[in-house]
C-alpha cells in the first residue's frame, strides 16, 4: 500500500470531532442529529460492520429551548429501588440542577438500546457554556450546523440599523404610546 | 467422468425398510446443534427443540437480511448525497433523478460506488441534481453544481 493510500485509510477511519452549539435548539431534535454523528451514519462507509462513530462536543447546553410550556409538563422519572423511592422531576428542575442532563438523556434515549449505546455516549461531551477544556477544543475539526438560526434580539441591533429599517408610517408627534 | 445413469435407473427393491436407524436420523440434528451451549448440544430432547427453533430463525433471517441490506445501501447513498450537499433529501431524489436520466443503476451499485468510488458517485449525483432541476422531483435542493451548463 502506497503512502497516499495509507493516509487515505487513516483519514477514512479516524474519529473526527464535531462541535454543536445547542443555543436555542430543541434538545430532542438536536439529539437525532448528534446521534447520527455519534453512530457515524453521516458517512458512506456506515454499515454496521465497522465502528465509525465520531465525537461530538455540545456547547451552551444551558441555553436549550423547549416548545410552549414543555419545561413544566415534561417529567423525568427516577426510582431508587427502595419502596417509595420514586421521584418525578420536572424538566425545569432537572435543568436547574444540571444543565447538561436534558440533552444527555435525549441522546441516550434516542440511541439504539444495545451494547453500542454506552460506548457511543462516551463520545458525547456536553458543556453548559462555551468554556471547553483545551484538550478537547484542540481536537475539534468541524461544526454541525444548527437546526434553527438563533434570532437576533432588538437590543442586539445598533441604533443605526433600527432607524434604517423600512417602515410604513411615522406616528404623529401627539400620539401617545403606552 | 462418472456415468450414473445405469445406477439411477437400477430398479430399487419395492419393499423399503420400515425404519431408518435412529442413530443416523439423530446425527443429522446433532450436527446442526454441535455449536450450542450446554445440554442442548448432546441431549436429544433438548437439541431437537433448539434446532427447530434455530431453523425458524434462519428462515426468518433470510427475509430480514434482504431488507437490512437495502437499508444499508439506502443509508450509504443518503449520507453520500448529504456529504456532497447537492441533494439534501438523499437517496430518494437521487434514484428518481437517475432513473429519469436513463441511468439504470440499482441501490446496491450506488451504495458501493458511494463507498469505493466517491468521484463516480459525485458525477452521478450531479446528473441527478441537474435532472431534479429540470423536473420537480424534490422539495429541497442544494446548490447547483459548478462547471455544468445546466442541461443534460
Amino acid at each position: 500500500m502506497s503512502a497516499s493510500r495509507r493516509v487515505q485509510q487513516w483519514l477514512t477511519f479516524t474519529r473526527q470531532w464535531w462541535l454543536f452549539d445547542a443555543k436555542w435548539q430543541d434538545p430532542f431534535e438536536s439529539a437525532k442529529v448528534i446521534n447520527k454523528h455519534l453512530k457515524g451514519a453521516h458517512k458512506p462507509i456506515f454499515g454496521g460492520h465497522a465502528d465509525c462513530g465520531d465525537h461530538v462536543v455540545v456547547i451552551n447546553s444551558q441555553d436549550i429551548a423547549m416548545r410552549g410550556d414543555e419545561w413544566y409538563y415534561r417529567v423525568y422519572f427516577h426510582h431508587t429501588g427502595y419502596p417509595g423511592g420514586a421521584t418525578w422531576t420536572k424538566a425545569w428542575e432537572l435543568h436547574k440542577k444540571d444543565p447538561t442532563m436534558i440533552i444527555w438523556k435525549a441522546c441516550y434515549r434516542d440511541l439504539e438500546k444495545d451494547l453500542t449505546r454506552r460506548g457511543r455516549m462516551q463520545r458525547l461531551h456536553i458543556f453548559k457554556d462555551s468554556n471547553i477544556p483545551k484538550d478537547i477544543i484542540q481536537n475539534i475539526t468541524d461544526q454541525i450546523p444548527q437546526l434553527r438560526t438563533v434570532p437576533k434580539r432588538l437590543k442586539d441591533y445598533s441604533q443605526e440599523e433600527i432607524e434604517k429599517f423600512p417602515k410604513l408610517f411615522d406616528y404623529p408627534k401627539e400620539h401617545v404610546l403606552d | 467422468m462418472v456415468n450414473l445413469t445405469r445406477v439411477m435407473l437400477w430398479r430399487r427393491p419395492s419393499v423399503r425398510p420400515r425404519t431408518v436407524d435412529p442413530f443416523w436420523k439423530k446425527r443429522q440434528i446433532f450436527k446442526l446443534s454441535s455449536h450450542f451451549y450446554g445440554r442442548a448440544r448432546n441431549c436429544w430432547s433438548i437439541a431437537i427443540r433448539r434446532v427447530q427453533r434455530a431453523l425458524m430463525y434462519v428462515a426468518a433471517g433470510r427475509k430480514i437480511r434482504k431488507q437490512h441490506m437495502q437499508d444499508v445501501w439506502d443509508q450509504r447513498i443518503r449520507s453520500g448525497c448529504q456529504e456532497l450537499g447537492y441533494l439534501p433529501e438523499g437517496e430518494k431524489t437521487m434514484l428518481e433523478g437517475l432513473a429519469r436520466s436513463n441511468v439504470l443503476l440499482n441501490r446496491q451499485t450506488l451504495g458501493n460506488l458511494a463507498v469505493l468510488e466517491p468521484r463516480t458517485f459525485e458525477a452521478l449525483n450531479k446528473i441527478a441534481r441537474v435532472r431534479a432541476n429540470e423536473e420537480k422531483i424534490a422539495r429541497y435542493l442544494g446548490p447547483f453544481p459548478k462547471g455544468i451548463l445546466g442541461k443534460l
